[in-house]
């Protein structure tokens, strides 16, 4: 890693699950264990063997077929999945989510929950309270700060979500389906904010299904397959190969996988 | 071991948030709040000291002293152990979507239930000065079976919060195991009662050398002897270590089993 312009670098990186077959929960499995009985399972690669780079400030498009393994290798960028072989180096901070909103609670109030997901991301009480403020206007949800976030509409739980994500300034931003919500005014904000994210040299990994969106926003797109890289270049380009991968077969789809191989 | 204490510091804000979150959402929406932990341990005090003391004739003078004096730190445990239990499990969304030490799960589990036990001890001096029962010097002396009682309990709570991630009847078996538990150790009644023959069964559970220094500072006024104050730390570390050694051992795996 002496190339000090490169915040991700993704080598050689396989995360395999263990797709277990009517699968149970339960202590059953461990008396079939017992009994020697085989308990009837697939292995399977979501990613095999993917690698690439990003590069500081770079917005980096991630798209697939549902079950090409976009999420898997997210999460494997944000550290929720160790990968099965390979390395993530990831320099600088990062925002340890994938989706915008996984660390609030609905029965705490926006104000509160904005704290919480500050120091499940490892930010400190400190930082936090000097950001609410600044959180807080970005939302714009006015005296619904300090409702149970269980009583907002989804589109004020995104702006809370995103302000938050947002505003505690990470080096390294990852997220799936980013601008699927908020209305016109806020899609523009969040958009905005994304521009500034940029210029400020940090680096967007987005998913997103929304193909108008990448070849707007991103640099680059990475389309991926069955888990590999197909296409690793401009968003034009990996959006045709999109178009011609999805029109040719059918979707491969995968019960979400769980134990690992 | 090192890691435990350098993350629990590290994480030190995160944990008392979720600690402070788990009672904000089980007292907030009820009318006396944080009175609750106060009223129950009044509430089933008042019961059981009416079973025991006027019905069940020839109990303990005192009787809701000496029960309250174990059954406050018994509670602390077996709640801690039901809430850890789920602990991972119950944060699932989070756990497969945000990076995050998994231990401040369990930690903050127990740390919840701490505050709890804390609170609770209001009660017991109010009934305490209510019966006109002593209040003796060795109170000062419950900070040491706290603090084996807090070590003991993180222990058992790790193991639980892992093992119910990969099989989860653990949770409902530990219910039974803990009401079982609860009856063989001497709680409810005094060790004295069961003949002596028995005894040496009932020493060999672990919990009651920690719980027995809760009643002879509170109960009896007496210190225990140094080979029990041994004997309960020596349980306490021995707990914590392999339930951590577990739990640090699954961590990494729970994100795709829960």
């Amino acid at each position: 890693m002496n190339d000090a312009s490169v915040a991700i670098r993704v080598e050689n990186v396989t995360q395999r699950f263990r797709v277990i077959h009517e699968r149970s929960d339960t202590v059953r499995e461990l008396f079939a264990k017992f009994m020697r009985k085989r308990v009837s399972y697939h292995d399977f690669e979501a990613v095999s063997g993917v690698s690439f780079d990003v590069r500081k400030g770079e917005i980096v498009g991630l798209i697939g077929r549902n079950g090409s393994g976009k999420s898997t290798l997210l999460k494997m960028i944000a550290g929720v999945y160790r990968p099965t072989s390979g390395t993530v180096t990831v320099t600088g901070s990062l925002a340890p989510l994938i989706e915008l909103g996984a660390g609030m609670h609905h029965e705490l109030t926006g104000r509160e929950n904005i704290l919480l997901n500050g120091l499940l991301m490892g930010y400190s009480k400190d930082t936090m309270m000097e950001r609410e403020q600044r959180i807080i206007e970005f939302a714009d949800i006015g005296d619904f700060i300090d409702v149970p976030v269980k009583q907002y509409s989804s589109g004020m739980y995104m702006r809370l979500a995103f302000a938050v994500a947002t505003e505690i300034d990470p080096d390294v931003l990852v997220v799936d389906e980013i601008l699927a919500v908020g209305d016109f005014a806020f899609q523009q904000k969040c958009i905005d904010r994304l521009r500034n994210f940029r210029a400020a040299g940090k680096t967007i990994i987005l998913v997103s299904h929304d193909l108008g969106q990448i070849e707007q926003q991103c640099d680059r797109a990475i389309l991926l397959d069955r888990g590999k890289v197909l296409v690793d270049g401009s968003p034009t380009e990996a959006i045709h190969a999109y178009m011609g991968v999805a029109a040719g077969e059918e979707p491969v789809l995968v019960e979400t996988p769980s134990p690992r191989a | 071991m090192t890691e435990l204490l350098r993350d629990s510091y590290r994480y030190r804000e995160l944990i008392w948030a979720l600690a402070v979150k788990e009672l904000t959402i089980r007292y907030k929406r009820s009318i006396l709040g944080f009175l609750w932990a106060l009223l129950n341990p009044m509430l089933l005090m008042l019961v059981l000291t009416v079973v025991f003391s006027k019905i069940l004739v020839g109990a303990q003078p005192h009787y809701a002293v000496f029960l309250l004096s174990m059954l406050l730190p018994w509670t602390f445990f077996s709640q801690s152990l039901s809430y850890a239990a789920e602990s991972i499990v119950g944060n699932a969304d989070l756990i497969k979507k945000v990076r995050v030490a998994k231990l401040v799960f369990p930690v903050a589990a127990v740390v919840s239930n701490m505050i709890n036990l804390l609170l609770s001890f209001i009660p017991l001096i109010l009934i305490v000065l209510a019966t006109r029962h002593p209040f003796y010097w060795t109170w000062l002396y419950l900070p040491v079976p706290l603090a084996a009682l807090v070590i003991l309990t993180l222990g058992a709570t790790f193991f639980f919060a892992a093992a119910n991630v990969y099989y989860r009847d653990i949770a409902h078996i530990l219910q039974i195991v803990l009401q079982i538990w609860f009856y063989v150790t001497p709680i409810i009644y005094s060790l004295d009662l069961i003949p002596a023959k028995y005894r040496v069964f009932f020493k060999l559970n672990p919990i009651i050398y920690v719980l027995n220094g809760f009643r002879l500072g509170v109960y009896y006024g007496m210190l225990p002897t140094l080979e029990s104050v041994i004997a309960s730390f020596i349980c306490a570390f021995v707990a914590l270590y392999v339930g951590f050694r577990i739990f640090r051992r699954y961590q990494d795996e729970f994100v795709f089993y829960v």
